[in-house]
């Protein structure tokens, strides 16, 4: 009798010692945080700039930050750009994007995936941080089917997914502005702050901007992309071959001289091709083609001039 | 015996108690989502979420995660609109309950914001954001996405995987 009552002592101590240790555990992460009156303001200063120096990287970056950054990204795209202001066609093309964005593997994004076309016969296609994803004209006269379009949108939103953009930005750059904002404790930047902040803004947009419209991404990147675009794809229900496809036509037009845009961003389509015909083949079953998606293809893309 | 097995039932509460205490809460960290109904991006949505909302974790089912919300409502929220709250255990202390851990800090509107655009764009009065604010005023509702999914053979419809 007594060595039971024991026993379930212990169990009750035991639990006592685990809810109050779980406890201390969570009192220590507070204590890291300033706590009213147990320690000086100068102390509370330093422990906020140290929770918040936690940001360091690329990664660090906040969903609202990203949607900042391509909000002015995307309006630096369009100053290069006229829109091709078709309404029904960029109905088309925003369901089909949206489509695709769904079954990636960041569906949701700050203020989720949108599409725009770009009035240029230059093939291109640009993404910008926070789901702004643009297509050339160009670039639409040249698809054949859904499936095609669907595997270019999903390759752009493989560079969203993996924050390509932003992984662009200069590593110094963020340093610099998560120390500025991490002394910033009140709701709004004071004026000095808000210069200062805004100048590395300035330049987290050249850096971006360079990459994306000028130089284009790193080749890893753009081969990360496609690998992203043709699971995206698949996963939506789209034959990946729509990639391959595409890539074909390019390969065909390659050797043209003086071509601009998606060729001088973007690795060579046959070297591309080599590498999603190879990742198509490592695919378990493969969706396929549907008449119904060629013909509501055929009839969206009947109005482009 | 009886006193043994006070001692176990007391036990008992104390472990649920702690358990859900640590109870994993999850802010959303996108602007706005949707409760929905079904862990299906076109399924019905119940309520809408904004950036910031708490909700606690109920289940998960591959990427969707069933969570309850504080006025109680119950469905599903796709994991990457949403992201863990640390310190859970920080509410329950009135002292403490106005500080915030390092996530809530870059939630709170802070870093590059709607103040650091506008400062740019007194800056940049040329560039003009006409066309990114037409952009994001285009949105489907999960019944125009069904229905495309639907009609084009799609996804759950097709062969999607």
């Amino acid at each position: 009798m007594r060595k039971n009552s024991l026993i379930g002592l212990k169990v009750l101590v035991t639990s006592l010692i685990l809810a109050v240790s779980s406890c201390a555990v969570v009192e220590k992460g507070v204590n890291m945080l300033p706590t009213g009156g147990k320690i000086s303001e100068k102390d509370k200063r330093a422990v906020v700039k140290t929770t918040k120096a936690l940001r360091k990287t690329f990664a660090d970056i906040t969903e609202e930050e990203e949607y900042y950054i391509g909000r002015t990204v995307a309006a630096l795209i369009l100053s290069r750009y006229p829109v091709y202001n078709h309404k029904a066609l960029t109905s088309y093309v925003n369901y089909v994007g949206k489509a695709v964005a769904i079954y990636s593997d960041r569906p949701e994004i700050y203020a989720g995936y949108h599409f725009l076309i770009l009035d240029s016969e230059e093939v291109n296609a640009l993404s910008a941080p926070g789901g702004f994803v643009f297509i050339s004209k160009g670039l639409l006269k040249r698809c054949k089917d859904e499936e095609m379009l669907a595997s270019i949108l999903a390759h752009e939103i493989g560079h969203v997914s993996a924050r390509h953009g932003l992984k662009s930005i200069k590593k110094s750059r963020l340093i610099d502005a998560f120390k500025i904002i991490g002394q910033e404790v009140a709701q709004r930047y004071s004026p000095e702050k808000l210069t200062k902040l805004t100048d590395i803004f300035e330049g987290v947009l050249s850096d971006i901007a360079e990459k994306l419209i000028e130089r284009g991404y790193d080749r890893k990147y753009e081969y990360e992309a496609d690998k992203l675009g043709v699971k995206f794809a698949t996963r939506t229900g789209y034959d990946p071959h729509g990639l391959a496809d595409f890539l074909k036509i390019m390969a065909a037009e390659a050797s043209k001289p003086g071509l601009k845009g998606w060729f001088q961003t973007h690795p060579s389509p046959q070297d591309r091709l080599a590498r999603v015909n190879k990742e198509i083949a490592g695919l378990g079953k493969i969706p396929h083609k549907e008449l119904v998606r060629n013909q509501r293809f055929a009839k969206a893309i009947k109005g482009l001039k | 015996m009886r006193k043994k097995g006070r001692y176990f039932w007391i036990a008992l509460i104390i472990l649920s108690i702690t358990s859900f205490l640590l109870a994993e809460t999850l802010i959303v960290k996108v602007k706005t989502t949707y409760l929905r109904k079904e862990p299906l991006f076109y399924s019905q949505t119940m309520a809408a979420l904004q950036a910031g909302q708490t909700l606690e974790k109920i289940s998960s089912q591959g990427s969707w995660l069933k969570v309850k919300t504080s006025s109680g409502l119950i469905g599903w929220v796709h994991a990457s609109a949403v992201q863990q709250k640390k310190f859970t255990l920080l509410a329950l202390n009135k002292t403490v309950k106005t500080k915030t851990s390092a996530e809530e800090v870059a939630l709170a509107a802070k870093g590059f914001n709607k103040q650091v655009e506008d400062k740019y764009r007194a800056r940049h009065k040329n560039l003009s954001y006409a066309w990114v604010e037409r952009m994001l005023r285009f949105r489907l509702t999960p019944d125009q996405i069904k229905a495309f999914l639907k009609e084009g053979k799609l996804a759950e419809f097709g062969g999607g995987q």
